[in-house]
């Protein structure tokens, strides 16, 4: 509650300073020239220096106030009721706080529920504090820039520079952004690798991860990774391009090539909405449709007790959707190529798929084959199909009917396992994620290099 | 005779020929097969949710919330949850976005840091949405304690994964405005920052939006990154408040095809298909704003 009060107030107080400004400076306007900056700017600058500096004590104040209020707690004489040390004295203390948020929440230590009343005191006597210096220094801060209105005072000119650090500041997510998924990645990997050695995880055959076993000093032959690379690999790269080159790069071409323009018109943005339909459905119809109907294949085939799961109705359905990708690239690197290249062939006397197959695909190759990277880049990270439909069981086979498992499919399997986040089999998905990372990184830049060096090629 | 003009008309010649085009009728039926198989597909996709999941909607699917009796479950706290969690998204992202997209593409400096910060926006399109959950997990819930499950860090993680889609459009639509627009601004007095929000921010305004429904149908469609971060929970009552327990409309529909009991295939697929309208209906509303805004210069 307290944090909405604030920040409404904050705002409405610079509602009022930014009209209280804008009149004053509106008072001082003489005639054309008599002011520096127009009435509006002395507003924002009036307004950024109420609301700014009181969200920053804010922020401040949620920082530090946690431990003042377990100073006053403790300094409380009701506390010497608390003989426990270490790590017990910690949890009574967090579950006193959690009492003191909400009274129905469960506590394991009778302690805990007669800490939690001087907790609740010491919070809204804390929380009124930050409230009212929030409030002062809104006040001081508005009293400040309203001494600035003035008719040379250049408002715009530091209202700009506000904004233009605003805008900087923006674009630094996104590096914030990457610096955070590497940093997190990093550390919690080198953490894995403090307990198995990354020997044993990149080169290992066994993957049988415990969360709940204790940790042992061979615990790294049950790390070995190389099943999920394989998985991977045979779902994402394998099986799903064998479906997805062929008819994305067969629909991309009748499309540019035969199609009347009407007729690509419409059929166009109907193959996109393969790749706008949530890949959740899509493991949904993989295991509801596609697994039973391969199973059926299997035993038909006379396989002894084929598994609901497999690597084939995962890996098709994931084809199926990168289609409009594939298809998309294709029709791009296509139309990058000049059509004098297809004119002259045609004028030889080459039918059309003469010479699409001779001269356009071949000019355009470059591009498909970035194409063709980034759509395996993007199948590799796809989790949910995998999750619903691949199954669970590390096989290193390269039967399609098999059940597989994937790196995604594990990451989300040992976060879900609700086992401790310090062991490492909870580790283990965060050096998971960075091999994906790394891996789709190195997809993605080289075809990027790939697709710029292509189009330079025929500019 | 005319030598060459019998060598056209020799029988060789014309065999070689009804084969060539017989192969060029061969590759233009392949193209077409790939066309029918893949829209085949969609419409057996969309077809095999529809016959099973139409006869699940009515009012109390709507309303209820999720429960263990499928006759009982309905959508309502996992759509509220969907709502909560967009709004956290779309709070953070548009303007992130959009303020980003105006520094790179108007007040940026080319130097080494600028460049750094463009390859990584584009490179953070490409991350596998996977990885956006262990970052959410490891930064958000790990180091600062923000309460696990709720719409909160779900909406957080999703904003981060939906930046780099709005930045990205945003910079295309800002592309588009003419240099002309910024001279005639500047040459009647603009400073440079009313330049850019005065007279090419509205006009590319239309394109940032479109840009911005797009990633967020794509978030709101996205599974993947909420279930690391532990919304997967059974949510019994609708979320309250934007740090409660809370769960999202694809992830109802994970947690229910999980389920032994007949019972939720229905709910499933009308799940999906409640899904499946809103995610149309933003598209619709990108599609519409971009025909009714789009000028060309």
């Amino acid at each position: 509650m307290t944090p909405v009060f604030v920040l409404l107030s904050a705002l409405g107080l610079g509602l009022i300073g930014w009209f209280a400004a804008r009149a004053k400076a509106q008072k001082l306007f003489t005639g054309r020239g008599s002011l520096h900056s127009l009435p509006g700017y002395h507003g924002w600058h009036q307004a950024t220096w109420v609301i700014l500096p009181a969200l920053a004590i804010w922020t401040l104040w949620q920082i530090f106030s946690p431990g003042l209020v377990e100073a006053a707690v403790l300094g409380d004489p009701a506390t010497g009721i608390l003989t426990e040390t270490g790590i017990q004295r910690t949890a009574i203390l967090s579950e006193a706080r959690q009492l003191a948020f909400n009274p129905d929440a469960p506590a394991f230590n009778p302690k805990a529920r007669e800490l939690a009343g001087a907790f609740a005191a010491a919070i809204t006597k804390f929380n009124w504090i930050g409230t009212a210096l929030t409030l002062v220094v809104a006040f001081a801060g508005g009293a400040w820039g309203y001494t600035r209105v003035k008719a040379a005072y250049p408002a715009r000119t530091k209202v700009e520079r506000s904004v233009m650090f605003a805008l900087l500041l923006a674009s630094l997510i996104a590096i914030l952004t990457t610096v955070g998924i590497i940093g997190s990645l990093i550390f919690e990997t080198a953490n894995f690798f403090s307990f198995v050695s990354p020997i044993d995880f990149l080169f290992g055959t066994h993957w049988a991860p415990d969360p709940f076993a204790p940790v042992t000093d061979d615990i790294g032959r049950k790390y070995g990774a190389i099943p999920l690379f394989w998985g991977t690999i045979f779902i994402g790269a394998i099986i799903a391009m064998i479906v997805a080159i062929p008819l994305g790069l067969m629909s991309a071409i009748y499309l540019t090539q035969y199609a009347n323009p009407r007729l690509r018109k419409w059929v166009k943005p109907i193959l996109e909405i393969l790749a706008g339909i949530p890949t959740v459905v899509y493991g949904y119809f993989a295991a509801l449709t596609a697994a039973p109907l391969v199973r059926d294949f299997a035993s038909s085939i006379g396989m002894a007790n084929p598994s609901t799961e497999s690597a084939l109705a995962a890996g098709a359905v994931m084809g199926i959707m990168i289609i409009p990708f594939v298809s998309s690239m294709a029709d791009d690197s296509i139309a990058a190529v000049p059509s004098a290249m297809r004119d002259g062939s045609l004028a030889m006397g080459a039918t059309r798929s003469e010479t699409i197959k001779r001269v356009l695909i071949p000019a355009a190759l470059p591009g498909i084959v970035a194409g063709v990277m980034l759509a395996i880049s993007r199948a590799i990270g796809e989790t949910m199909i995998v999750y619903m439909a691949a199954g669970a069981a590390a096989n290193l086979s390269a039967n399609p009917l098999d059940s597989m498992t994937t790196v995604t499919f594990q990451i989300a399997k040992l976060l879900n396992s609700e086992g401790e986040f310090d062991h490492p089999a909870t580790l283990a998905a965060f050096a998971l994620g960075l091999v994906l990372f790394i891996v789709t990184l190195i997809l993605n830049i080289i075809a990027l290099r790939v697709v710029n060096r292509f189009r330079e090629a025929y500019e | 005779m005319n030598k060459s003009a019998s060598l056209w008309q020799s029988d060789a010649m014309a065999t070689r020929i009804k084969k060539r085009y017989k192969a060029e009728r061969r590759f233009k039926a392949f193209g077409i097969a790939a066309i029918v198989i893949s829209m085949a597909f969609l419409v057996f996709l969309l077809v095999t949710m529809v016959s099973k999941g139409l006869g699940g909607i009515d009012w109390n699917f709507l309303t209820n919330s999720d429960a263990t009796d499928p006759d009982l479950a309905g959508i309502w706290g996992a759509l509220k949850g969907s709502f909560f969690v967009m709004g956290v998204t779309l709070v953070l992202s548009f303007p992130m976005g959009m303020l980003a997209a105006i520094y790179l593409e108007e007040f940026a400096p080319s130097n080494r840091w600028i460049g750094i910060i463009e390859v990584s926006i584009n490179n953070l399109a490409a991350v596998p949405s996977i990885i956006f959950g262990l970052l959410g997990l490891a930064i958000f819930i790990q180091v600062m304690h923000l309460p696990r499950s709720s719409a909160l860090v779900g909406g957080m993680t999703l904003a981060l994964m939906t930046l780099p889609v709005i930045v990205i459009a945003g910079r295309n639509a800002i592309q588009a405005v003419p240099p002309s627009i910024r001279d005639a601004a500047l040459a009647v007095g603009a400073s440079p920052v009313q330049t850019v929000f005065h007279h090419v921010l509205p006009l590319a305004l239309p394109g940032i939006l479109t840009g911005t429904i797009i990633g967020m149908s794509r978030a709101l469609g996205e599974t993947a990154p909420l279930l690391l971060i532990g919304m997967r929970a059974f949510i019994g009552t609708p979320p309250d408040s934007f740090t409660s327990d809370a769960t999202v409309l694809p992830m109802q529909i994970f947690l229910w095809s999980d389920e032994i009991d007949r019972g939720f295939v229905q709910n499933t697929s009308a799940a999906i298909i409640v899904l499946l309208v809103f995610l149309i209906a933003m598209n619709g509303l990108a599609i519409y704003l971009r025909n009714r805004f789009e000028t060309r210069w």
